[in-house]
């Protein structure tokens, strides 16, 4: 949870005690969110959580009305023009010229920022299988969104800020999408990554950031939350699950002829282990937390009300 | 009613059209729709359109009390610009001509197209956006949906067509012995050019994929229909029979009186929606036979700033009011000469408008309303800075290294030059016309200097856009247009209705030296300028430092 905000060398993006209102509505009430550079970032909140206005605050759009934020060792607000030299932007919901193309939306939105790379554009064209000579009017949610990450990808930016960048992609783009993440990650350049989607935060992310009503709620590295959380066990057990529910740490155990799940805290997971062998299981599963699980924790009230499991 | 449909064995050869019965099911209910979302649309295309046949009765009335004003005006409407905008009444002399000469061009062009907009916003537009889709899942026939609109278009197309034959007795303009034949040809002619827009507004929603590509050609259609009488009217009359517009016209309202021409707007009208539910029937949802074409894979370098992509995206309405502000001019020029001649015996109303007497009293108008039209291309470009924040297209560009305060001004250098240069072309046209009838090589930069004049004024006007872009974002638009409209209203119409002269002396329009009927005066335009340039530092100064309100 703890900031480090003595070298923001080192921090892609620094923001403390961010503060946002819009006049009666106060969306932001005191946000922490650190990018370390060269890592990827994952930032997870319900909808209207504030992961969108603290982008736009990131970005120069919107002005804070209190805390700090640094990007890239400057002021947001006041160094927008230098600072957007070296980071590329994928809104959540993207708008083109509906009477231009997706090639020259995708041509000026990267000269905006910087020198166009006409061979890097072809190839992020193929990756994500986008017809450029499109005319955006006709794109869907997913293609328009395709136009704003081919432009994000085929340019230099050091920083990639990504406001929910996948939502309208299918499975096979979105294997492309992690892939150009990765190669991003591999060049040494930062992100920030919103998403609802826990797989891939989880899959991409060093680091997460879960917000709630504006508020910074949990931060570490995935290693760090998983302390926090506990480990799933399934195993069969035909001489019976005797004794396990007392084992202090030990929950939700659930005995169903032999097939025995519960949930185990991290601390209590090698005891907890030694007496389940005792018990000569025939076989025995454990899966690591997901982001979903740590999520519920935070939001299980909310996502209870929905029925659980949608972002899955 | 679906017997027939069910009855049929699914077979190795599907059938290419579809069974015709059951195709217009639900038409009921559909035209009760089609009333129902454009309740009010229609309420005012007919108000408007009525009201302003009405309103010109009754003026030209007035204007016209002698026999003698009608002969001066039956001889301007015989000048070659007046013909190739109405066409030549072969009663032009008498009220009716005169009313049908001002007002039945515009009266039958704006119904043609509102009714071809009409059922592009009912047909192409709804299936663009998939409310056609969930519409036809239901129990709806084919063509329900596309008759309904079509027979809510063509009661509008009749109710207006009542509605002119209706202000035409009662303003008493057929001319004496000739009975009532002549309202009733005029209110048919209305009514049968529109039926013809209407199916052309419908084979263009067959025809085209898009409601945007529906419109486009639909109206390309009725601008070739006005081209081809413009050019018959100008010369032998030839290609006036090749457009339905010129049967209108030839049906001779006040005059020859004849009905057999709307048997032909009839047919065509039959035909053109034949031809409509033929295509329907036969192709897919969706799909239209003018696919969209690919565009350009790549943009040129200029579009990554804030004025080449300007330009490009605002290509079109800068051609628009280019050609318009060039048209403006011509026909203006070319009209001085009747028009001085007329207003010399009209009514005393047109001292109070024209702010003094002679010819270069009505240069100064003239120069003036080629301001006005100036005004509403400024306004429309300026506008757009506020309309790209709402959608939110200015968000991505403000990613990149772009700063507001650049990104403002170089969107305001397309109606900042822009207006001086459509000034200067349309006074200079309009001074060239005027001076090659008159033989003074000299008028067309005389004119040009005049129309350049409201630069200062047309600036205020962006000068507003920018302010309240700046304080206002939320109504921005409709107020900076509703400014431009006030002052349209009180610079044209002002004195007429006698209105306060300082509420007239305080628009930016009214303080432009009357040029060339006054003298040059420097001051208000360096007053007009300061005032536009203070308007712009405040919004720009605002507009940097608050925050981006899509929406």
């Amino acid at each position: 949870m703890s900031t480090t905000t003595a070298s923001t060398t080192t921090m892609a993006i620094d923001v403390e005690g961010l503060e946002k209102r819009f006049g009666s509505a106060h969306a932001l009430r005191g946000l922490d969110l650190t990018v370390p550079t060269g890592q990827v970032t994952g930032f997870l909140g319900p909808n209207g959580s504030g992961k969108t206005t603290t982008i736009r605050i990131l970005l120069g759009l919107l002005k804070a009305d209190g805390g700090t934020a640094r990007l890239l060792g400057g002021d947001p607000w006041a160094d927008a023009v230098r600072l957007h030299r070296r980071v590329a932007y994928v809104p959540g919901d993207v708008t083109l010229w509906p009477n231009l193309t997706g090639g020259e939306a995708i041509d000026i939105l990267v000269r905006l920022s910087g020198p166009l790379d006409p061979k890097r554009k072809q190839a992020m064209l193929e990756r994500f299988e986008l017809d450029p000579t499109k005319k955006a009017r006709t794109y869907s949610k997913g293609n328009r969104q395709k136009v704003a990450l081919v432009a994000a990808l085929a340019s230099d930016a050091e920083l990639l800020l990504l406001d929910e960048p996948t939502s309208g992609l299918d499975p096979l783009m979105e294997a492309a999408f992690t892939e150009s993440i990765r190669e991003v990650k591999a060049a040494g350049r930062s992100v920030l990554l919103s998403s609802h989607i826990f797989a891939e935060v989880e899959k991409l992310a060093d680091r997460v950031t879960i917000i709630r009503d504006g508020v910074t709620v949990e931060a570490g590295t995935i290693a760090e939350l998983r302390h926090l959380t506990r480990t799933q066990v399934t195993c069969l057990l035909d001489a019976g699950a005797d004794g396990l529910a007392d084992l202090p740490g030990v929950h939700d155990l659930v005995v169903v002829g032999g097939h025995v799940s519960f949930a185990v805290d991290e601390a209590a997971l090698a005891p907890v282990l030694s007496v389940v062998a005792g018990l000569h299981p025939r076989s025995l599963v454990a899966n690591p937390p997901s982001l979903e699980e740590l999520f519920l924790r935070h939001y299980g009230d909310e996502l209870a009300a929905l029925g659980a499991g949608s972002g899955s | 009613m679906t017997a027939a449909t069910a009855a049929r064995a699914p077979g190795l050869t599907s059938p290419t059209t579809r069974s015709a019965s059951g195709s217009l099911t639900g038409l009921g209910t559909m035209v009760r729709l089609v009333v129902r979302r454009n309740r009010v649309r229609l309420a005012v295309w007919f108000v408007v359109l009525v009201g302003m046949f009405a309103y010109i009765v009754s003026y030209y009335s007035e204007m016209f009390p002698t026999q003698e004003s009608l002969d001066d005006f039956a001889a301007l409407s015989n000048t070659p610009g007046i013909k190739a905008l109405t066409g030549l009444s072969p009663a032009a002399d008498t009220l009716g001509g005169a009313v049908w000469t001002k007002g039945w061009m515009t009266i039958a062009l704006s119904l043609m197209i509102g009714v071809a907009f009409l059922v592009t916003r009912n047909g192409r537009a709804d299936e663009e956006v998939g409310r056609t889709e969930l519409l036809r899942s239901r129990v709806l026939g084919v063509h329900a949906s596309s008759a309904a609109s079509w027979l809510v278009g063509a009661l509008l197309c009749v109710a207006v067509g009542a509605g002119v034959s209706a202000v035409s007795l009662a303003g008493g303009l057929d001319p004496e012995g000739t009975g009532i034949a002549g309202s009733l040809v005029i209110g048919a002619s209305v009514t049968g050019v529109a039926l013809v827009g209407l199916g052309v507004g419908a084979v263009a929603g067959q025809v085209a994929s898009t409601s945007r590509g529906a419109n486009a050609l639909g109206t390309a259609v009725v601008a070739a229909f006005y081209v081809l009488r413009m050019i018959g009217d100008l010369g032998n009359g030839v290609l006036t029979w090749f457009s339905p517009i010129g049967w209108g016209q030839q049906m001779q309202p006040y005059g020859g009186n004849r009905w057999w021409p709307l048997a032909l707007l009839v047919v065509l009208a039959a035909a053109l929606l034949t031809l409509a539910l033929g295509l329907e029937a036969r192709r897919d949802l969706g799909s239209g036979l003018l696919a969209e074409r690919p565009g350009p894979d790549a943009a040129p370098p200029r579009f990554a700033t804030p004025l080449g992509l300007g330009l490009r995206l605002q290509r079109g309405p800068i051609l628009g009011w280019t050609i318009a502000v060039a048209l403006c001019g011509l026909l203006f020029g070319s009209v001085v000469q009747a028009m001085t001649d007329l207003l010399d015996d009209a009514g005393g109303a047109t001292d109070d408008l024209l702010r003094g007497t002679g010819v270069p009293a009505l240069l100064a108008l003239l120069a003036g309303m080629i301001g006005l039209v100036t005004a509403a291309f400024a306004t429309q470009s300026a506008v757009s800075l506020r309309t790209d924040e709402a959608t939110g297209i200015v968000e991505p560009q403000l990613a990149g290294a772009l700063s507001r305060r650049r990104w403002v001004l170089q969107r305001l250098t397309i109606p900042v030059v822009g207006s001086a240069v459509l000034l200067a072309l349309g006074g200079a046209l309009l001074g060239a016309t005027y001076g090659s009838a008159v033989g003074d090589s000299s008028q067309a930069a005389t004119m040009a200097g005049a129309a350049l004049a409201y630069w200062p004024a047309v600036m205020v006007l962006v000068g507003v856009a920018v302010a309240l872009l700046g304080w206002a974002p939320r109504v921005a638009v409709p107020t900076t247009w509703g400014v431009m409209a006030a002052m349209w209203f009180v610079t044209m119409l002002g004195e007429v209705f006698g209105l306060p002269t300082w509420l007239l002396d305080a628009m930016p329009f009214s303080a432009v030296p009357y040029l060339p009927l006054e003298e040059m005066s420097w001051t208000p335009l360096v007053v007009l300028t300061a005032v536009a340039g203070g308007l712009v530092w405040t919004g720009l100064a605002r507009f940097t430092r608050r925050d981006i309100q899509p929406g």
